[in-house]
């Protein structure tokens, strides 16, 4: 019977006052959508950069005077180590092979050439899931120290500047993201107390007539859950729109191919619809509280 | 000698001033039985809404106890509140209409409160409307009616729950003789029904020749 009362009330109050009720949807929608597209890019470098490390590995290259039969040990030892994730051992003709193929029509040039002036090598790659700058320093560092090693080679430096760069882009991106949220907070109570304050008049002659809280607030409550709901999920489809757009794009282009660019983790797009509806509720409750005295 | 059993109003040393120079009125001791029907009277800011204001809890007194049907007002927290006032009906001196409600709406607001069906509520409300001489104007927004119809309105959705205690500040303010006669012999009628009645009024016509009790309020006391 009340819960009839009250979505009835809902809902003759969304068709009243729809103009105010859209207006408070769409700056729900725009703040939010501004928002999600921070996340986005965000996600999106935290993934490039986890996959572009994990990408380069290792290549660790023998001495030439390493014997034969000490490789397949080798090889154990490395494929033993946890963080390595597939190794390939590249023998000096192999290297050669690839040489050759590499300089295509100038090969004449490799004419005369030992084909084993290139030392040995393993390539390893590295366990994705294991990934982290720090590890795969250490882990170098120690191959390096065996004896059979003549060097290992990493895209380090490389590496150590993307490193510094999308940390620091990171930081950034986060910061607005978070400054973002706050104005997006701000903006949404704002115009919620607007709309509550415009109908102040109205809510304390309800409650004159003897109306609960719960009878006034009910109807504002569901509307604001509504607005929530509807205006975070606009935004978020919308974004989504634009994700599924770039990845025709990169489906296309050869330059991007292999960007993979990545939509905001599930559970971060269920956390921003929950706050944006606990934002609509909250603010509005807070809003109506000064009508409801006496 | 006072006692809350018989009355259903009972005021005890109550004064309200809004500011130290702005004092409505004081001391005032003053019990309502069950079934009576008072008339509030004094002129123009002697404090006659500022007392009812105070009876259905949209003011608290600055000093005093007041009891309402055996509530102590000042124990009362402000969800309880809209239960003292379902057994109150309020006809406002300004009305206090819903303007984006219709006629219909505005009276049927008050069974909704207590969570009525429309159905029911349907034919209270018409049959309330018809009473007050405003059957043909139902789906009509306040500001489409004249002052007097306003009032009506008004007087029509503080009554359409049957409520125990009817307080009108000034129903009759802005109606003409015929009508002024007709919201008398509704209050009658409701008072014969039991519902206990302060009727304010600075209009002294009204009570001339009843047998009433008179409530005078002047210079923030009452006068006998
Ligand atoms: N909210 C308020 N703030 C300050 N003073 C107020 C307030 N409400 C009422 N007053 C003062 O209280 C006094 C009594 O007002 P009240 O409305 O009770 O008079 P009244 O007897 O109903 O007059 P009327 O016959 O004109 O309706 C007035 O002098 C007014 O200035
Ligand atoms: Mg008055």
């Amino acid at each position: 019977m009340t819960l009839a009362i009250l979505c009835r009330r809902a809902f003759s109050d969304l068709r009243q006052n729809f103009c105010a009720q859209l207006i408070t949807t769409m700056v729900v929608s725009l703040s939010i959508l501004i928002f999600a597209f921070f996340t986005l890019l965000y996600f999106n470098l935290q993934h490039f950069v986890d996959r572009f490390g994990a990408e380069l590995g290792l290549v660790v290259f023998l001495s030439e005077d390493t014997p034969k039969d000490r490789i397949p040990s080798l090889y154990q030892k490395l494929t033993g180590l946890s963080e390595v994730e597939k190794v390939t051992y590249i023998s000096s003709e192999e290297a050669f092979g690839r040489l050759e193929k590499f300089l295509k029509d100038e090969k004449e040039v490799l004419e005369g050439v030992d084909p084993r002036f290139l030392p040995p090598s393993f390539e390893i790659q590295v366990n994705r899931a294991m990934f982290q700058l720090k590890r795969i320093k250490q882990l170098a560092g120690e191959i390096n120290k065996w004896p059979e090693v003549s060097k290992v080679q990493f895209g380090q430096e490389w590496i150590d500047r993307l490193y510094i760069f999308s940390g620091l882009v990171r930081t950034i991106v986060a910061i607005t993201g978070l400054l973002l949220l706050f104005t997006a907070a701000f903006v949404v109570t704002n115009t919620i107390k607007l709309t509550v304050y415009a109908r102040q008049e109205e809510l304390k002659i309800i409650r004159l007539v003897g109306a609960t809280n719960i009878f006034i607030q009910g109807p504002f409550l569901v509307e604001a859950f509504l607005q929530g709901l509807m205006g975070s999920s606009l935004a978020l489809g919308v974004v989504f729109a634009c994700f599924r757009f770039f990845q025709g794009i990169e489906a296309k282009s050869e330059l991007l191919r292999g960007v993979n660019i990545c939509f905001i983790p599930w559970q971060y797009t269920v956390a921003i619809i929950a706050s944006s509806v606990l934002l609509c509720v909250l603010g509005t409750a807070l809003a109506m509280r000064r009508s409801l005295r006496l | 000698m006072i006692s809350i059993e018989s009355s259903i109003i009972l005021l005890k040393d109550v004064s309200k001033k809004y500011s130290t120079d702005n004092v409505v009125f004081s001391g005032i001791d003053l019990e309502i039985e069950k079934g009576e029907f008072v008339f509030l009277t004094g002129p123009s800011g002697a404090g006659k809404s500022t007392m009812l204001r105070i009876l259905f809890c949209a003011e608290r007194p600055t000093s005093g106890e007041v009891w309402v049907d055996g509530v102590t007002l000042s124990s009362l927290s402000n969800a309880q509140v809209p239960y003292l006032r379902r057994k109150i009906g309020v006809i406002f001196q300004d009305f206090k209409l819903l303007s984006n409600y219709t006629i219909f709406d505005n009276v049927a607001l008050s069974l909704e409160v207590i969570g009525l069906g429309k159905k029911q509520a349907e034919q209270r409300v018409m049959q309330m409307l018809e009473g007050v001489g405003l059957a043909g104007k139902t789906s009509h927004y306040p500001l489409q009616l004249s002052g007097g119809e306003q009032q009506r309105v008004a007087i029509a959705r503080a009554v359409v729950n049957r409520p125990s205690i009817i307080l009108a500040d000034e129903p009759t303010g802005n109606l003409d003789l015929q009508r002024t006669e007709e919201v008398i012999m509704l209050m009658e009628e409701l008072n014969a029904r039991g519902a206990t009645i302060i009727f304010a009024t600075h209009d002294d016509r009204l009570f001339e020749n009843t047998h009433r009790r008179v409530i005078r309020l002047f210079n923030g006391r009452i006068r006998i």
